[in-house]
């Protein structure tokens, strides 16, 4: 296979997990991490695919399909929650959501 | 060795005797309660049941050639074997008819005296108690069981003496005879534990065979005045004998049935029931002897000063319950036991008539009773005179009898101060005796009006039946004295002493006891006297007397002084610093190490996920690198 050498492939996944996890924990904002939680989804994705190339098994293909289906479920109920919760508190940061601890 | 069998009749006489007022008990408690005849008929009828066992099993084993045992494996663990069952011979048999009947008279007694009282049924339940706790403690074949029915009729004494809890004293008294009988009672248990450990054994039969004679003889005498400590506590000896006057705030049936005729004779009964083994130890009977002696003196001189009526009679138990530990204890086995058997007639007819006085006069004052007009109460007056006649030991009526076979045993004894210790207190006590029925019988003062509003004719009429019973035994016991003690010898493995003959002795008996009489007769019989005795015309010795020769304050100082001020205030102590310290350390090192870990739990959901994140970093660094 001339191209991209896998561990390439396996190196920059992992780079954008650790960036979706920084996002996610770092940001103060909701809408970042949840955009921090996708990037580590589509860093899981690029995995899933180069490794379908790598052993030539479709399964690995499926996979990255039903995560994009997952990540736009998710999405869509994550942003609904998020305006929801803007319109009750007018924040959008996650520490004021506190009523819990 | 016999083994159950169910056609047996006297085993099944014994069963029924023995467990039938635990039946009776255990379903007035749960059933009838509320159901005050119902609770006294169920009662009544198991006592009645267990009168007539006891009486067939005596006449049955009239000529008994050897006593018979049945009993079951309890428990086994190594060389030690408990068993339970029974143990019929003679004494047991006797004991068992003597509690039988009291309890029977005492409970028909009840239905008169109690009636109308809240608790009725109540009552009942916890006489049924201790009618069974004492038909098993006389018929228990081992020390360990004779023990757990000891326990168990203490029991039952407190419950009954605190009846009436609501009143303050009562309540106290019943907690005082609680602590006080539980303090000999350790004694007897350590005793017990002595007794198993060197012989292996507990069966009362096998203590009292020639194998107790392979003992050690230190360990017989420690022994033997351990157990000697259980009876001094429950026969309300020296010096564990103020228990036993402040029982009599329980209602008077209950002081006619335990604290004189049949739980405080249990005490003697067990010295009795060891008799052989402890004739094994010469000291402990020496012991025995001296605390016999010295609680018969020391009460009858309490009894000299005391108003109260009950107290008197309370005071006089002591007293011959001393006196029987004496002529037990001077080798006479027969005299002590069968003293104990015209006492428990006598002196349970004695409360009995002091509860009629009490229950029509209102009032516990012999004083009160006599201007009240108790003398024409005629049946109770009369078997008073009766009892306290067989009291004073005046022929021909039972206590005579009995009280001359424990003086010529006192005679038989080389040292002759304990025959005078015996003449004294037989002095004594006809004095204080005829003290009292001369208070009632010539009241001085204005007659007051007879408080005879609360009690029915039939309740009086229930009330005299057991009393006419009771001064008819009183009455003819005395003459079965030879067959009695034909019966007691049979089978009796110990020592059998030769009867002294002292002609003199009943002639010396009579002429103290007439001039006691005398004396009591011209201090408060004869018309112009003052009702005042010798004794007390003496500041010093009645504030003795009637203080009982500071033995309560002699207590009241230890527990002060010793018990709180030096075991309590290490405990409190060792309560406060120690226990309460390991324990508020404890908390405190959980209350810090939560604020230590309170750090962590910030409430930040991005936190969290970092922490995830770098746990699941740390995990797979560890395990695929």
């Amino acid at each position: 296979m001339a191209g991209i050498p896998f561990g390439h492939v396996l190196a920059l996944s992992g780079i954008l997990v650790a960036l979706g996890v920084a996002c996610a924990t770092a940001r103060r904002n909701l809408i970042m991490i949840l955009l921090g939680v996708e990037i580590m989804l589509n860093g899981a994705a690029i995995a899933f695919a180069a490794a379908a190339l790598r052993w030539q098994q479709l399964e690995g293909q499926a996979f990255v399909l039903f995560i994009i289906a997952i990540a736009a479920a998710e999405v869509s109920v994550g942003l609904a929650l998020i305006v929801h919760l803007y319109h009750r508190t007018g924040s959008l940061d996650p520490e004021k959501f506190n009523t819990l601890k | 060795m016999t083994y159950f069998a169910a056609a047996d009749l006297t085993l099944t006489a014994a069963l029924a005797a023995t467990a039938l007022p635990l039946a009776a008990f255990a379903v007035i408690l749960l059933l009838t309660r509320g159901f005050p005849r119902v609770s006294a008929a169920l009662s009544i009828s198991a006592i009645t049941v267990a009168l007539v066992c006891a009486g067939a099993l005596l006449v049955r084993h009239w000529h008994l050639a050897a006593p018979l045992e049945y009993s079951t494996l309890w428990m086994a663990g190594g060389d030690i074997v408990v068993r339970v069952g029974f143990l019929i011979d003679p004494l047991s048999l006797l004991m068992l008819m003597i509690v039988a009947l009291i309890c029977f008279l005492v409970q028909v007694y009840s239905l008169g005296y109690m009636a109308g009282d809240p608790g009725f049924a109540r009552y009942y339940a916890f006489m049924s108690l201790f009618a069974w706790a004492m038909m098993n403690l006389t018929l228990a074949q081992t020390l360990l069981q004779l023990y757990i029915f000891w326990e168990l009729v203490g029991l039952s004494s407190y419950l009954l003496i605190g009846f009436w809890y609501e009143k303050f004293s009562a309540s106290q008294a019943g907690k005082k005879a609680f602590v006080m009988t539980r303090l000999g009672d350790v004694a007897f248990f350590i005793g017990i534990l002595i007794v198993l450990v060197n012989f292996g054994n507990l069966s009362i039969a096998e203590l009292n065979s020639a194998r107790a004679g392979f003992l050690p003889p230190a360990v017989i005498t420690v022994a033997a005045l351990l157990i000697f400590g259980g009876i001094i506590g429950k026969s309300a000896q020296f010096p564990l004998l103020t228990w036993l006057p402040d029982a009599m705030e329980g209602p008077t049936p209950v002081s006619a049935l335990l604290h004189s005729a049949t739980m405080v004779a249990a005490g003697v009964y067990l010295l009795a029931r060891l008799f052989p083994f402890f004739s094994l130890s010469p000291a402990a009977l020496q012991v025995c002897l001296t605390v016999g002696a010295v609680s018969m003196l020391l009460s009858a001189t309490m009894a000299m000063v005391s108003r109260d009526i009950k107290q008197v009679w309370a005071y006089s138990t002591i007293s011959q319950l001393g006196l029987m530990i004496m002529g037990l204890a001077a080798g006479d086995y027969v005299a002590g036991v069968f003293h104990l058997t015209t006492h428990a007639g006598f002196k349970a007819l004695l409360f009995l008539c002091a509860g009629v006085f009490i229950h029509t006069c209102g009032g516990n004052d012999m004083f009160e009773i006599g201007r009240r007009g108790g003398r024409h109460l005629k049946i109770p007056m009369i078997c008073m005179i009766v009892a306290a006649a067989a009291l004073s030991g005046i022929p021909p009526f039972s206590g005579f009898f009995s009280k001359e076979l424990i003086l010529a045993a006192l005679a038989g004894r080389p040292n002759s101060i304990w025959l005078a210790a015996g003449l004294l207190g037989a002095f004594l006590t006809t004095y204080y005796t005829f003290r009292l029925i001369f208070i009632i019988l010539f009241p001085r003062g204005e007659a007051q009006a007879h408080a005879d509003g609360h009690h029915s004719a039939a309740g009086y009429r229930v009330m005299a039946a057991p009393l006419i019973v009771l001064a008819a035994v009183t009455l003819v016991l005395g003459f079965g004295e030879h067959a009695f003690g034909r019966f007691l010898r049979q089978g009796f493995p110990g020592p059998v002493p030769v009867p002294g003959h002292h002609t003199w002795l009943p002639f010396a008996a009579l002429g103290l006891a007439a001039a006691a009489v005398g004396l009591a007769w011209f201090e408060f019989g004869r018309r112009g006297a003052a009702q005042v005795g010798f004794v007390e015309r003496v500041a010093p010795l009645r504030e003795l007397f009637s203080r009982r020769w500071y033995i309560d304050d002699v207590y009241r100082w230890l527990l002060d002084n010793v018990l709180y001020r030096v075991f309590s205030a290490l405990c409190a102590k060792n309560d406060q610093k120690v226990i309460d310290g390991a324990v508020d350390g404890l908390g405190g090192a959980m209350a810090s190490a939560g604020r230590i870990l309170a750090v962590l739990h910030t409430g930040s959901i991005q936190f969290r996920l970092l922490v995830v994140s770098v746990v699941v970093v740390l995990l797979g660094l560890y395990y695929f690198v």
